[in-house]
């Protein structure tokens, strides 16, 4: 058994070598389609940093009439609070609200003469709530408009926030459906290449072949090495890819970190380098194999 | 033994052509047939149906009482294992040495190293290329090259070895050499199936013939062997 399998890959690395240009071919369509899927994984990262940042930013505002009771206040953002999907509330009080309005206009006299010659507050109190996913404003919005708060609401300013969450879901949502689209159309081409580099390869070993199975080989024996000579073109594409990728991180990272603070892409990629190296490997692999099986079954026939 | 039961094969490209029409055929253990006839006549063909590298349109072909088309693809090269095959153009690997072609037989149907080491030099032996192991088939003469590939047929001990105008690339002297170790070969208990349009190489067998004719076996000798017409 050991021996069998020694042979396989003896075999196929011989193939590999035997079609170098072939190989060379094949292997760098493999190669694009890995650059093509790390880049994917990088925007991904970089949209969902995009989006968490932008979330963190949005919230919904509920803006309570005079006569509502700081009491009624606390109890609707208890209320508020008890709800799985909110994240959390904050009490701005009418004071507090016109005292935040003033420092933000501290420089502006003709915004601080128009207070001074108000009789009473005219701003409201209010809550801010932060849901746990932006998904879920529409529901804490429903929550909110219900009987129960009805007549102590005044207004809520989530449709304003609406578009701006909707936009940000709708991007991220575009890139990763177009990221993924771009990778299967390339992960196909690839399968392609394979597919007919190993038919090639079959072609041009048919005298191999025949004698193979004259002798009786078994199709085990016969296949396995174009199995592993796939294997080969992916795992090669996956190191190369592997050796591009993370100088070219390395390099691009501070870039993005100067457009977008805090978000750093090469310590996302290197926490998490061993799970990417193997992702990279295993998508490489199935790739090649794949493309390999694909043309024995069609062009082998035992 | 190997029976043919109203075998026929047809090739079907833009006209219909019958290779093998009704063929009628016993062969016991152990016994040296020569297959004579004009080319075309459907002799490879029969050797062909024997390895099921092709299927017959109608009739059965039997070995040793299992119906060949009986046996499931998986199990075919099983089937080859029990047959050695020898052509005309030899079908050795140019870039392997005699041991390695040979020992090429033993790899793919997964034997281990220590297993090759002993048997490829054996045989290479018995069929007098014992001091050729690290020879290429181009630095082999029409001859040897015809012994190595008789060396490989014979690597898996088959019971039967189906020769396919094994001297049609031979000079005189070199057909007789293959002829004699074909003949050595079935002495020892193996059945040995040749198929040739050399009525010499027949006549200096000596033993069962079988002619064929546009698909038909059309005389079948065998006592004396002599084809004379």
């Amino acid at each position: 058994m050991k021996e069998s399998f020694r042979r396989i890959f003896d075999v196929g690395w011989t193939n590999f070598k035997r079609n170098s240009y072939l190989s060379m071919g094949t292997t760098g369509v493999m190669v694009l389609v890995l650059v093509l899927f790390s880049g994917l994984m990088s925007l991904n990262y970089l949209a969902s940093q995009v989006v968490s940042g932008l979330e963190e930013k949005v919230d919904v505002s509920v803006y309570f009439k005079n006569d509502a009771s700081e009491e009624e206040i606390a109890k609707v953002k208890s209320d508020l609070e008890s709800l799985g999907t909110v994240k959390n509330v904050e009490y701005v009080s009418k004071d507090q609200a016109l005292n935040e309005f003033k420092e933000r206009h501290a420089g502006d006299t003709l915004v601080q003469d128009s207070l001074a010659e108000l009789d009473e507050n005219p701003l409201q109190a209010s809550l801010n709530v932060k849901a746990e996913d932006s998904a879920q404003y529409a529901s804490i919005v429903t929550f909110l408009e219900g009987n129960k708060f009805r007549s102590l609401v005044d207004k809520i300013n989530f449709y304003e926030n609406e578009q701006v969450i909707a936009r940000v879901l709708s991007i991220s949502g575009g890139l990763q459906n177009w990221g993924f689209l771009l990778t299967m159309a390339l992960a196909l081409i690839a399968i392609l290449v394979t597919f007919n580099t190993v038919r090639l390869t079959i072609y041009s070993q048919k005298q191999e072949i025949e004698i193979m199975r004259l002798v009786g080989g078994s199709n085990w024996h016969i296949k396995a090495p174009y199995l592993v000579e796939g294997g080969m073109y992916g795992a090669l594409a996956a190191g190369i890819v592997t050796v591009i990728f993370y100088p070219v991180a390395f390099f691009i990272s501070p870039k993005i970190e100067s457009l977008m603070p805090g978000v750093s892409l090469i310590s996302y990629f290197a926490s998490n380098i061993i799970q990417f190296i193997f992702l990279l490997f295993f998508i490489g692999i199935l790739l090649g194999v794949t493309s390999s099986f694909v043309a024995i079954r069609r062009f082998l026939k035992i | 033994m190997i029976e043919f039961k109203e075998v026929t094969t047809i090739y079907d490209n833009d006209e219909t052509i019958e290779i093998l029409n009704g063929v009628n055929l016993e062969i016991k253990d152990g016994e040296f047939v020569s297959i004579i006839g004009p080319a075309g006549a459907g002799k490879s063909t029969m050797l062909r149906l024997l390895t099921r590298e092709i299927s017959p349109h109608k009739g059965e072909i039997v070995l040793d009482g299992v119906n060949l088309a009986h046996i499931p693809p998986k199990a075919i090269p099983l089937l080859r294992r029990k047959i050695g095959t020898v052509y005309q153009d030899f079908k050795l690997l140019s870039n392997k040495t005699a041991f390695e072609n040979v020992a090429f037989a033993m790899e793919v149907c997964g034997a281990d190293r220590d297993e090759i080491e002993i048997d490829v030099p054996k045989i290479l032996g018995i069929v007098g290329l014992g001091d050729k192991l690290k020879s290429f088939p181009h630095q082999l003469s029409g001859g040897e090259k015809q012994r190595l590939a008789i060396a490989r047929a014979l690597i898996h001990r088959p019971r039967i070895i189906l020769a396919d105008e094994p001297t049609g690339n031979l000079d005189l002297v070199n057909s007789y050499d293959v002829v004699k170790l074909l003949m050595k070969i079935n002495e020892l208990g193996t059945t040995v199936i040749l198929a040739t349009h050399n009525r010499e190489v027949v006549n200096a067998i000596g033993k069962r013939v079988l002619s064929i004719e546009k698909g038909k076996i059309v005389r079948d000798q065998v006592e004396n062997g002599k084809y004379v017409i």
